[in-house]
């Protein structure tokens, strides 16, 4: 999987009630809903100015807090190809992985990328690399469950697939 | 193997397993609150399900948006209610309280269980020697269609805790501490177990609170050893449940040990907008308290409302001040009018609401305006959490919680007399 994009730089703890505020849950969704509200505690205007293939770049423990799976949902339908940060939160990693969003750590690469670097990853590769600066990385090998998940779209997909192996084995 | 890797080991049916390893395990029970089975019903149904797995390992509870305030959640809530008469799910508590105080309370959790939930809190029930760890709306719409879900078996560092209270001291200043050395991240995916003397003769609900804290370290789940204190409470809340206590094989099974000395500890307080910049509740200065939040799956139990009203008693709110009260749970609430408590606090002034997430599920009563303060025995002060952005959180225990909103501006409890 190869990813190429703008960065958006983010900083250090940034909680899932800012990546996507409690006041805009609702029970469902209209397409398009979860990314008019991305980063709106950190910048109302973010939903306008990122764009399709964009990549969000964050500090130590990026998607802290709440089990917000809004949070990673509204980076997928926003068109964001990756999130990348020196380390995640738990919770939000599972929900990136699981709704198709790659998901990227990568030792003190908050300090390497400035707002607006175009940045190049090779997931399968396992390289990052800063196209402005020339900085490259190594990433830590991914768990190749958590690859193939990322691969198969998310776990939907997944799921999907093993309900229709079931319906098979059944008839 | 850890314990917690012997727990994860049984519900993959399998005899070992390794630390980083990934695993399909089946829980026993999985928690799904309002918003949590609202979303999962609608996921399940796009991901081709149509029928809930198991249905009898499921237990929907009530808590972030109940009652409703917003018609989008009371129109949500009756389809819930009709979709859980479908699927068969018979575990259902509406108004009763938080999940996570609810779950200990009717034996849901237990040594040795597994549970997942939907809802990041979920980590509290593992006090009980279990492991219980938050998930996202897709992950339990994944495990309601196919009966398991995956697990990667984490790393474990151990909190031995040692030394004594100093006065009003609680297991919330100790969860602020460890924020405050280590920071948010301290634990990212670790479990964190708490062991030594001091925990040893902690009460569960001191222990509730402190597991409840993990995840605000980052952890997947915390882990106390059972002891008589947990077979106790286990069995006098589910006397028939059967269940097996296991055991960490050594301390090399830990990635990290460290030592924490409670004497050294003194009221705490977090102040905006992360929890681990955290002051001593005395130096605070002059910090006005607009409103004192009370309650929440950190701070919502009887021992709460018993060191809150102590405090209380025979003493009004500072004119300024107000304060919004939301017991964790019915049988708390019931248990703190029995003893006289809830007296106690109206009489003082404070405002009681529904059993349940109150404020800090974001939209319930008691928002905070722009430039507001607030001080709460919840476990985050993020921004925006309770109310307007432009609002600010300070996180304490109980008893700070109710000796600031006395005298209306952030105070140390420790020199507070109790008539």
């Amino acid at each position: 999987m190869h990813i190429k994009g703008k960065t958006w730089v983010f900083g250090r703890n940034v909680n899932t009630d800012l990546i996507f505020p409690k006041v805009w849950f609702r029970p469902t969704y209209e397409p398009g809903e979860m990314a008019s509200h991305l980063m709106v505690g950190i910048d109302e205007d973010f939903p306008r100015k990122v764009g399709r293939g964009d990549v969000i770049v964050g500090g130590q423990n990026f998607g802290c807090g709440s089990s917000r799976e809004e949070a990673a949902a509204a980076m997928k339908e926003a068109g964001v190809a990756a999130v990348v940060a020196p380390s995640f939160g738990r919770l939000f990693t599972r929900n990136a992985i699981n709704v198709g969003l790659p998901v990227v750590t990568s030792l003190r690469i908050d300090e390497e990328i400035q707002q607006g670097d175009e940045i190049e990853i090779d997931l399968a590769g396992g390289t990052i690399r800063n196209l402005r600066s020339g900085y490259e990385a190594r990433l830590p090998p991914m768990a190749s469950e958590s690859l193939n998940l990322i691969e198969d779209g998310g776990i939907a997909n997944y799921t999907r697939r093993v309900l229709e192996q079931r319906r098979r084995v059944q008839v | 193997m850890h314990a917690i890797s012997k727990i994860i080991a049984r519900h993959a049916d399998r005899k070992g397993v390794e630390v980083g390893e990934i695993v399909n395990v089946v829980p026993d029970y999985v928690m799904l609150n309002d918003r949590g089975a609202a979303r999962a019903a609608d996921l399940l149904r796009q991901m081709g399900g149509d029928k809930v797995f198991n249905p009898s390992q499921v237990v929907v509870v009530f808590d972030h948006h109940y009652p409703p305030i917003r018609q989008q959640d009371s129109v949500s809530q009756k389809k819930t209610r009709a979709w859980i008469e479908l699927q068969g799910i018979s575990k259902f508590h509406a108004g009763e309280g938080i999940g996570h105080v609810i779950f200990p309370e009717k034996g849901y959790a237990f040594p040795g269980a597994l549970i997942f939930g939907t809802d990041s809190h979920t980590v509290t029930n593992s006090a009980l020697g279990c492991v219980a760890t938050g998930m996202g709306h897709s992950d339990i719409a994944s495990y309601l269609a196919l009966g398991y879900n995956w697990l990667k078996v984490p790393e474990v560092i151990r909190f031995d805790l040692h030394g004594d209270f100093r006065p009003r001291v609680y297991a919330k200043d100790i969860a602020l501490r460890i924020a405050q050395l280590y920071g948010e991240d301290a634990a990212p995916y670790l479990g964190v177990e708490f062991a030594g003397p001091l925990v040893a003769r902690m009460p569960m609900s001191e222990r509730l609170v402190l597991c409840n804290m993990v995840i605000d370290f980052g952890a997947k789940t915390g882990y106390i050893q059972p002891d008589e204190i947990t077979e106790r409470w286990v069995t006098q809340r589910a006397p028939d449940r059967k269940w097996i206590a296991e055991t960490t094989d050594s301390d090399k099974d830990y990635g990290r040990i460290v030592d924490l000395n409670v004497s050294e500890i003194e009221p705490l307080v977090a102040i905006p907008h992360d929890l681990s910049t955290v002051r001593a509740a005395a130096d605070l200065g002059d910090v006005r308290i607009d409103e004192a939040i009370f309650g929440t799956c950190t701070g919502g139990r009887i021992d709460d409302f018993r060191v809150a009203a102590a405090i209380m008693k025979g003493r009004k709110l500072a004119p300024h001040t107000r304060m919004m009260i939301n017991p964790g749970s019915r049988e708390t609430y019931l248990q703190a009018m029995h003893e006289g408590l809830i007296d106690i606090m109206v009489e003082a002034g404070a405002t009681i609401g529904v059993p349940g997430c109150g404020p800090c599920s974001g939209c319930h009563q008691g928002m905070l305006a722009p430039g507001e303060n607030a001080i709460t025995n919840a476990s985050r002060n993020f921004k925006g959490r309770f109310g307007s952005p432009e609002a600010s959180a300070y996180v304490a225990s109980s008893a700070t919680v109710a000796a600031s909103a006395i005298a209306g501006r952030i105070v140390s409890p420790a020199g507070v007399n109790v008539h």
